[in-house]
């Protein structure tokens, strides 16, 4: 998903049509057979992605300027960016914003730490390895919405699993916590949803990426009589420096798509309370019709993600993706 | 709107359109939040739409339960993108911004007889369906709430019976809460929820015109009933369901496993409770009194035909045959409470529960008739929530919500 | 002091058994505890002590969801759809990155910066435009609405994925097939594809469980339950009153278990997928 290679590899193809000098048409001829060719492998992929991305992402922004009208036989007015400024004014749209960063606070830092933690552990030779790898990663290619629901129920305040083990075996609360019921702890159920289920995937990434480092380097240090961890923070992080910039540009971006897990556990309730920024732009459109704002709602928050991820690719400098 | 279909849709649609008729079928599709956890989904598959079918051997009637709160979604949806059904069991609330939307067929103008089946029904179940010169739909089914509770849990209590006035309420909470049991469970801060304590203490909404909440909603009998619940919440007399509908334990759970002894709810209650658990036997009667009296609110739901529905003769047929002695008898000893004025006579034997519905009913009041009603209800939500989160006031949070429901009602 | 290194070393691989199976174990229990509801008598769903093992072990849940929920239905039509988008998606997605890998034309690092920047900007941002079209395209409510606008979402990362992968390919192999006198349809189909075997098979898995779980768009343009795919047809499997949770999960665990079956077959795959280059989530 990164631009690394995109820039040096037409070296190829030019050198392939360079061959194929040998037959004796002109060079002209043959650019625009070539050039006709790319086209029409293009073409039925390429109408069909600016159909449905291209075309409805322009779309989207026209949308937004407007109160768009729904029902046949009326008119949308043109609003200009009475949308944006409404979308500025509007308190729960700054409660959305800012749950989502919360929910980010959450779940960006500790899926980092956990999946670095484990994917350390499992960089060695060592039993049950793969089994281990699959188990972790078992939750990343479940369903959203059956990890919701599973999510909601362990929340559940009486008769829920987890206030079970928490209030009932080990006394560690006094009363049942009322999870879902509060904006704070709700956003922390949902948290907690967000790294169980997305742990597994940074591990992974990590893992390939210790692999990665040359075993000579570790080597060297060995021979130095350096640590474990002093090898680890000197040798193994930052040769994956990179990875963890990216794997933290698309964990944010992740943060900030998060709705499923919101729409079935909260509903973004109670009340608005725990309403993120796509829940908040779903109900505005689908529950009041309101499509303008509803789209408004989705621009900033596409404009958000790019600033942010522009922002961290220049923090990090040029990540060099995982590969 | 827009006809720039490719002509290879065209060819199409006419083929599709070609295979419609020659099958000389009608489907009528029949939108519903008719619960699949009880008898409701059963009663209309199994023995309304097949005797309906039999009759109209033409016609096949095709139904789809959405779950309630899912429906108005669907429904809003569908409306932008034109997918409406043929037919639509509404929530009453909704009619007027359905109506509003432009998508529902007036049906005084369109049916024929559509006067004498006006004139079959209760006058206040019709009126719901009543928006700007003209009836858009007849009421189906009507209800309101009543006081719900399972006798052996207030036995094991010490109490001899439900309360019958806000008074014996507080005290009654209180009792049961030393020997950790809600007398009285709620699921939320909505109008459903809120609007039977704010008219039975005396309050209201809005004026008697519905263009205004100030000085009505935030007036002191309004704050007063509120307080009473919030000084329930506040002193762990009542189940935090009320601000948590989501995560905490149901009314239905919380009732059954003796932890609620009560609730208000509609008759639906009794049919889903008695076929989930048949050895709880529930009881009903009449919501506290307050000063006010004991005023209920008025729930149930309309039957509407949309604009655009291309088999209206058929969906005619099958709305008026849900409107008849057989199919109303039917859903009734479902739980759901016939709309016809000739049921009077018959309904209290289908079962006994319907006895204090129809005694309760009689004195209940609607919602705010408005196509704002959602947006209404959201703002009861919200801001009758704050009350009881303790990060506003009473009298706030009701004044708050009197200002915006100012708005929404202009 | 050899001795004592090694005990070290089993002390600290002991450690990592340990947390890790720890983790396990949390990985797992919300699973655990999904099938075990799924098999419990909906009276005792909610019971406080909490059994893992049901005291009355029942299959009724599995029977009502697959016969009287048309369960059965649902599956067929995510089927249906995952493979219809899986198909589709490898077959316009390989030829647009041989076209990008392979060739030189106007506006070549145009389209495919295009490409590149749709895939950060967030699904959902599109909903709304892209409702609005299908409801002009006359797809609503019907399965290919589902089919071509999946399609269309995986277009660009798996077009990202096999261009890189296609780059790879030695050139010479293609030379040798045009000295032959092959065009760039024989070259395609049958040089490169064979080749790209790998990529197009963690293509292939990537885009079938996107399909197999999509929720969003398919809640928001299907109405007619015969049309309901499984995520769809679980999330509105909850009762007006009380939710069934014993039915809900045994509905949950015949939706993912095709899917754990697939991650059990193609597990290196799904790894290769994710180090080549990370997956949109």
């Amino acid at each position: 998903m990164l631009p690394t290679r995109s820039t040096h590899s037409s070296s190829s193809a030019r050198k392939g049509g360079a061959r194929t000098a040998g037959s004796p048409r002109p060079p002209s001829a043959r650019r625009r057979r070539e050039i006709l060719h790319a086209y029409l492998f293009l073409l039925p992929g390429f109408a069909l992605f600016a159909l449905t991305i291209l075309y409805p992402i322009v779309r989207a922004f026209q949308i937004s300027l407007f109160h768009w009208a729904i029902v046949p036989g009326t008119a949308s007015t043109f609003l200009g960016l009475q949308n944006y400024a409404h979308a500025l004014h509007d308190p729960i749209f700054w409660r959305a914003l800012a749950n989502s960063g919360f929910y980010m606070a959450i779940t960006v830092p500790s899926q980092i730490v956990l999946g670095l933690l484990a994917a350390v552990m499992l960089d060695a030779r060592m039993p049950a390895r793969a089994i281990f790898r699959t188990l972790y990663y078992l939750p990343v290619v479940t369903s959203w919405v059956v990890v919701s629901l599973v999510f909601r129920y362990l929340f559940i305040t009486e008769g829920g699993l987890v206030n079970w083990i928490l209030h009932d075996t080990l006394h560690l609360v006094p009363t049942n916590i009322n999870w879902l019921g509060a904006r704070w702890s709700a956003m922390v159920a949902l948290g907690i949803l967000g790294t169980w289920k997305g742990v597994g995937w940074s591990m992974v990434v990590f893992l390939a990426a210790l692999q990665g480092v040359p075993k000579a380097l570790h080597e060297a240090a060995a021979v130095d009589g350096a640590r474990a961890w002093d090898r680890f923070v000197a040798v193994s992080l930052p040769a994956i420096r990179p990875v963890v910039a990216f794997v933290t540009v698309l964990l944010v971006i992740g943060g900030f798509n998060v709705f499923i897990s919101v729409y079935l556990m909260t509903g973004g309730g109670p009340v608005d309370q725990t309403q993120v920024l796509l829940s908040y732009m779903y109900r505005q459109a689908f529950s009041f019709l309101d499509f303008g704002y509803g789209s408004a709602i989705s621009f900033l928050l596409t404009l958000i993600v790019f600033v942010i991820s522009l922002a961290q690719m220049r923090l990090f400098r040029r990540p060099a993706g995982a590969s | 709107m827009r006809n720039r279909r490719p002509f290879i849709w065209l060819a199409l649609a006419a083929l599709l359109a070609g295979l419609a008729t020659a099958q000389a079928n009608t489907t009528v599709t029949f939108w519903t939040a008719y619960s699949s956890d009880g008898p409701e989904v059963k009663q209309l598959e199994t023995v309304i739409i097949p005797a309906f079918e039999k009759a109209h051997p033409d016609i096949t009637v095709k139904h789809v339960a959405i779950p309630y709160n899912d429906l108005h979604q669907k429904l809003v949806t569908a409306v932008a993108g034109g997918q409406l059904p043929d037919l639509v069991r509404s929530d009453i609330i909704w009619v007027p911004e359905l109506a509003n939307l432009g998508v529902l067929a007036p049906l005084d103008t369109s049916m024929s007889d559509f006067k004498s089946l006006a004139d079959s029904v209760f006058p206040g179940p019709l009126a719901t369906n009543y928006w700007k010169g003209h009836y858009y739909g007849l009421p189906l089914d009507t209800n309101t709430r009543i006081w719900v509770y399972d006798p052996a849990t207030l036995t094991k209590l010490g109490m001899s019976g439900p309360p019958k006035t806000f008074d014996e309420l507080k005290s009654m909470a209180a009792a049961a809460k030393a020997k950790g049991v809600y007398l009285y469970a709620e699921g939320g801060t909505g109008g459903w929820n809120i609007l039977p304590w704010i008219w039975s203490g005396g309050g209201s909404l809005t004026n008697d015109t519905y263009t205004k909440a100030s000085g009505y909603l935030d007036g002191p009998k309004s704050v007063a009933a509120v307080q009473m619940l919030v000084d329930l919440y506040k002193a762990d007399e009542m189940p935090n369901i009320i601000v948590n509908p989501n995560g905490g334990l149901g009314t239905y759970d919380g009732i059954f496993q003796g932890k609620y002894a009560s609730t208000l709810d509609g008759p639906w209650m009794f049919a889903i409770f008695g076929g989930a658990h048949p050895d709880t036997k529930l009881e009903g009667s009449l919501i506290p009194a307050g000063p006010g009296g004991s005023i209920s609110v008025v729930g149930g739901e309309d039957i509407v035909m949309t604009q655009q529905s291309k088999n209206k003769a058929a969906a005619e047929a099958f709305l008026r045959f849900l409107l008849s002695d057989e199919a109303q008898r039917a859903m009734a000893q479902a739980g759901q409470m016939p709309v016809l004025k000739s049921a009077d006579s018959w309904l209290p034997s289908i079962h006994d529960y319907y006895a204090t519905y129809l005694k309760q009913i009689a004195t209940a009041r609607p919602r705010t008739p408005t196509p704002k009603w959602p947006q209404i209800d959201q703002v009861l939500n919200t801001e009758i929530a704050k009350a009881f989160q303790g990060s506003e006031t009473v009298q706030q949070a009701l004044t708050n919500a009197a200002h915006q429901i100012d708005a929404l009602l202009q | 002091m050899v001795v004592g290194d090694r005990n070290q070393r089993r002390a600290l691989m002991a450690l990592r058994l340990i947390l890790l199976t720890a983790g396990v174990v949390v990985m797992l229990l919300p699973f655990a505890y999904m099938v075990s509801t799924s098999f419990k008598p909906n009276a005792m769903v909610l019971e406080i002590p909490v059994k893992f093992f049901p005291q009355h072990p029942t299959v009724a849940n599995y029977v009502t969801a697959w016969t009287s929920n048309r369960f059965a239905r649902y599956f067929l039509n995510s089927v249906v759809v995952a493979i219809g988008t899986t198909l589709a998606a490898l077959l316009l997605s390989s030829m647009m990155a041989y076209a990008f890998a392979r060739f030189r034309f106007p506006g070549r690092s145009i389209l495919f910066g295009l490409i590149l920047i749709a895939l950060m900007v967030p699904t959902m941002m599109m909903l709304i435009p892209q409702f609005l079209l299908a409801r002009d395209l006359h797809l609503l409510n019907s399965l290919w609405g589902l089919v071509a606008f999946y399609t269309g979402g995986n277009l660009g990362f798996n077009t990202f994925l096999l261009h890189s992968f296609f780059q790879d390919i030695p050139s010479e192999l293609e030379e040798a097939m045009v000295v032959d006198g092959a065009g760039p349809w024989t070259r395609y189909w049958r040089l490169i594809l064979p080749l790209a075997r790998p990529a197009l098979a963690t293509a292939a898995i990537f885009t079938f469980l996107g399909a197999w779980d999509e929720f969003t768009w398919a809640l928001t343009i299907i109405n007619d339950p015969s049309k309901y795919t499984l995520p769809i047809a679980i999330a509105l499997f909850q009762g007006q009153h009380s939710t069934s949770w014993g039915l809900v999960f045994a509905a949950s665990v015949i939706a993912i278990a095709p899917v754990l079956v697939i991650f059990a077959i193609f597990q290196r795959q799904f790894v290769a997928g994710i180090a080549a280059g990370a997956v949109k989530a």
